[in-house]
């Protein structure tokens, strides 16, 4: 069996709203010094497949300089590698890709030119760690033509998946995209293997251009399709909720997803920075800290990426904060999620108050309490910003008119 | 100008007892995730000197597997790069190993040779300072010096441990002496920095004879060259550390946890990159009983218990209810509950077993009574792949070596001065 993987990297992504106003989502940081990508890159190269396709088009420069020519991965290959590929202008299949099948069927050409005869779809915004070689081994013993991976969910949460029915030999009888009562509780992860041939077939048909929508009700019935059941952490961290979750999981003392695994190394590009200096009266208990921060303050249950600094007598509680930020003197972060190189001012707080007003104008993407900081915002010294409240990246101190901003708000 | 330097990383290092048992003194780990040498291969290439030899003979395993081809300082390259080089064996050459410094570049001088460099830049592998050596040799330059020699002022008491030079007004170096008795030679101390005109390095070293032998720069090739050439001292300000006894070598990495080394051997400045290779490992995570202060933490740690004015490299694992105080544990050490270490280096890969008091009792003065002259100071030393059973207690000045297994210790107690 001759695998390529092609993980789809090019979604707007719009409901991580600030942090996917500056990058692609598979490029967004996550548990300190990785970015989301890297779960999905480090699965594939510990399951031993070295050929692998990226398939981005919404803002992949940070993506591209991220993977690079795979270095860190050691996809820095002369046969396979990892490969990033951009939509093209060409005589055929030209132009912008219309949803993830789409996407693929606008290189396929690659599977053929690296004489694969399976392709593996991933996600690249999926936090997990998974063996991708039992299920190549269970799509060859079932002789499926497509196998979809397929994970228990609470049957609360089946409005978010596309739910699966299957026989008993896991064969798979039916699919509904996210219904809202379900008494099937078995969720596609959107990880699916198909034969080549099979899905050259599928995709001849030029409006299926989603999979979970448009391709996989419509060949339940023609082909042989099964499901593979996964059993482990998995998590779609496609909302600031979600996203924000997956990094407290981390905190646990015994974590779902255990990154200390010398057995299972998720690889990343590591910037060159000393350890992590901390300070007389630090307080750090509880938290995941990364190479190059320095850390005087009170930091409580939070996750801090590569260069953080934070000054005698700031606070940070229950947040998320990217590289090289700095948050000054008594300064408060509370319940947020800051992005890189973002200066936090003398005696600021975010997150101030106990209220829970929606953001006003995405109440859909930020109605959880928590505050979303963007890029290289600069927040003005005691100021008091409350909940669900987005300052977007780039703001500088006087594009705040008062010094309350209250819960809901949004900064631009 | 072409550059070629060259960095001495030969040494035993024997006053560091077993940190240096299984690998040369430069690669011995520092300050968390480095290794002493990386200090001068960052100095060399942030100098934009790419060209660089590194020689090599005392136990050089954990230097190759760490310089490599020297793609974490960008020294992978077409030209020039990092080249590592072992004593070797030929037709002409005289069948011994390298004698002294003078004489390890002196069987390279083919290399050097072939390199055809203006100048050659000679380094020491053991020092811990951050150095442009572009104004040093700029200096050498205008000096129109044969040989210009880094040097550094010292206090008075000190001037024992070092090679002193003596100027005159033109910086211009008068007398040398090799750690003189005296007090009287001032206090410009030789850092074993080295600018040569690449002839002149070839012509000295070639003329050695048996009673002018050519085995040590700073026993005799210096010296030597004082009265016939134009040798001038540069002065160098900032830090710099030899950290080659177990006492410097604590001391040294302790004092990067406090605030006013932090600021003159900065590890952050962005312009003055350390580089080292860097494994890959999660962040620091410290659970939610874990207190730290003053302490550098390199990524891969877990810590669950309390950790003070410390230094711990990549990997170790601190249990809930143990305490490290004033120490420097080394790579993937685990360190289990209660247990209590204080003023220890603890090598990489080490056990220390549940309740173990490493560090135990007031008085510091009690030297090892094996090496009386390397352990004195309070610091007990633990050897890489120790492990040290549970309940234990263990004194200052203690020395335990590498690789010992828990039946191979005596009974619960190990008193001040002991050897294991």
């Amino acid at each position: 069996m001759r695998v390529l993987a092609m993980i789809m990297a090019g979604g707007a992504s719009e409901s991580l709203s600030v942090l996917t106003a500056v990058r692609a989502e598979p490029a967004i940081p996550f548990g300190g010094k990785f970015r989301v990508i890297d779960f999905s890159l480090s699965n594939c190269v510990n399951s031993d497949i070295y050929n692998v396709a990226l398939l981005t088009q919404h803002m992949p420069r940070s993506l591209n300089e991220h993977v690079g020519v795979g270095k860190p991965w050691d996809l820095d290959r002369s046969q396979g590698g990892v490969r990033l590929l951009q939509p093209h202008l060409g005589p055929k299949q030209s132009g912008w890709q219309r949803g993830n099948a789409d996407a693929v069927r606008r290189n396929l050409d690659l599977a053929d030119e690296q004489r694969a005869d399976t392709i593996l779809i991933l996600a690249g915004d999926h936090i997990y760690k998974m063996d991708y070689r039992p299920m190549l081994r269970f799509h060859q013993q079932t002789q499926a033509q497509v196998t979809l991976a397929v994970r228990r969910v609470s049957p609360f949460e089946t409005y978010r998946f596309g739910i699966v029915s299957t026989d008993p030999d896991m064969r798979v009888t039916g699919f509904k995209e996210k219904p809202r009562r379900s008494r099937e509780t078995l969720a596609s992860m959107g990880i699916y293997v198909f034969s080549l041939p099979v899905l050259k077939e599928i995709l001849a048909d030029e409006h299926a251009n989603n999979f979970g929508r448009d391709v996989l009700p419509r060949i339940i019935n023609g082909f042989n399709v099964f499901a593979y059941t996964f059993e482990g952490y998995w998590a779609d961290v496609g909302t600031l909720q979600a996203y924000w979750e997956a990094n407290m999981a981390l905190l646990a003392e015994t974590p779902a997803l255990d990154l200390y695994d010398p057995d299972w190394v998720i690889h990343t590009r590591s910037e060159e920075q000393p350890p992590v200096t901390i300070g007389a009266n630090a307080w750090v208990g509880g938290n995941l800290i990364s190479n190059g921060c320095v850390i005087e303050g009170i930091v409580e249950r939070s996750v801090l990426s590569p260069g953080v600094r934070v000054a005698a007598g700031a606070i940070v509680r229950d947040s998320v904060i990217m590289n090289d930020t700095t948050i000054c003197p008594h300064a408060r972060v509370e319940r947020s999620i800051v992005d890189k190189e973002v200066y936090i001012n003398e005696g600021a707080e975010i997150g101030y108050g106990v209220d829970n007003v929606p953001n006003r104008l995405h109440p859909d993407w930020l109605n959880t309490g928590l505050t979303a900081v963007g890029k290289r915002a600069r927040i003005p010294s005691g100021i008091k910003i409350g909940h669900n409240v987005i300052i977007n990246p780039g703001v500088q101190e006087n594009y705040f008119r008062t010094d309350f901003v209250p819960s809901g708000e949004s900064i631009e | 100008m072409r550059t070629l330097a060259v960095l001495m990383a030969g040494g035993a290092g024997t006053r560091l007892t077993v940190l240096s048992d299984k690998r040369a003194k430069p690669a011995v780990p520092f300050a968390g995730k480095y290794r002493i040498i990386d200090f001068t291969l960052s100095n060399c290439v942030n100098s934009g000197i790419y060209d660089i030899a590194v020689l090599t003979q005392y136990r050089p395993h954990s230097l190759n597997a760490h310089i490599g081809i020297g793609k974490s300082w960008d020294l992978d390259r077409q030209r020039g790069g990092v080249h590592l080089r072992q004593p070797y064996q030929g037709d002409n050459a005289d069948l011994d190993w390298y004698r002294g410094t003078a004489d390890a570049v002196y069987r390279n001088l083919d290399f050097i040779q072939e390199k055809n460099p203006d100048l050659v830049l000679i380094l020491s592998g053991d020092h811990i300072y951050k150095m442009d050596y572009r104004p040093m040799i700029d200096y050498h330059l205008q000096k129109d010096a044969d040989l210009t020699v880094g040097v550094m002022e010292v206090p008075l008491e000190e001037t024992d441990r070092f090679g002193i030079m003596t100027v005159d007004d033109e910086m211009r170096v008068t007398e040398f002496h090799e750690k003189p008795k005296d007090r009287d030679k001032g206090t410009l101390a030789s850092m074993g920095i080295y600018v040569f005109n690449t002839d002149l390095l070839i012509q000295r070293l070639s003329e050695g004879t048996p009673d002018r032998p050519r085995i040590d720069f700073g026993k005799h090739v210096i010296p030597d060259m004082i009265s016939q050439d134009k040798v001038y001292a540069y002065p160098f300000e900032g830090y710099w550390v030899d950290v080659g006894t177990i006492q410097s070598y604590w001391e040294t990495n302790l004092a990067l946890t406090y605030p006013e080394t932090a600021q003159v051997l900065n590890l952050h400045d962005p312009n003055w990159v350390i580089h080292t290779r860097s494994e890959e490992r999660p962040p620091v995570k410290l659970g939610p009983q874990a207190q730290v202060a003053n302490s550098l933490i390199s990524n891969g740690c877990v810590i669950r218990g309390q950790v003070e004015r410390s230094v711990l490299s990549p990997g170790v694992y601190v249990s809930p209810g143990a305490v490290i105080r004033e120490s420097v544990i080394i790579n993937d050490t685990w360190i289990g509950p209660g247990a209590v270490i204080d003023r220890a280096i603890i090598d990489e890969s080490a056990v220390v077993g549940a309740g173990t008091y490493i560090g135990y009792g007031d008085d510091l003065t009690i030297a090892n009574q094996e090496m009386p002259d390397k352990i004195n100071t309070g610091i007990t030393v633990v050897g890489a792949g120790a492990q040290i059973p549970g309940g234990l207690i263990i004194g200052r000045n203690v020395l335990i070596h590498s690789g010992r297994l828990e039946s191979e210790f005596p009974g619960p107690e190990i008193a001040s001065g002991e050897t294991v």
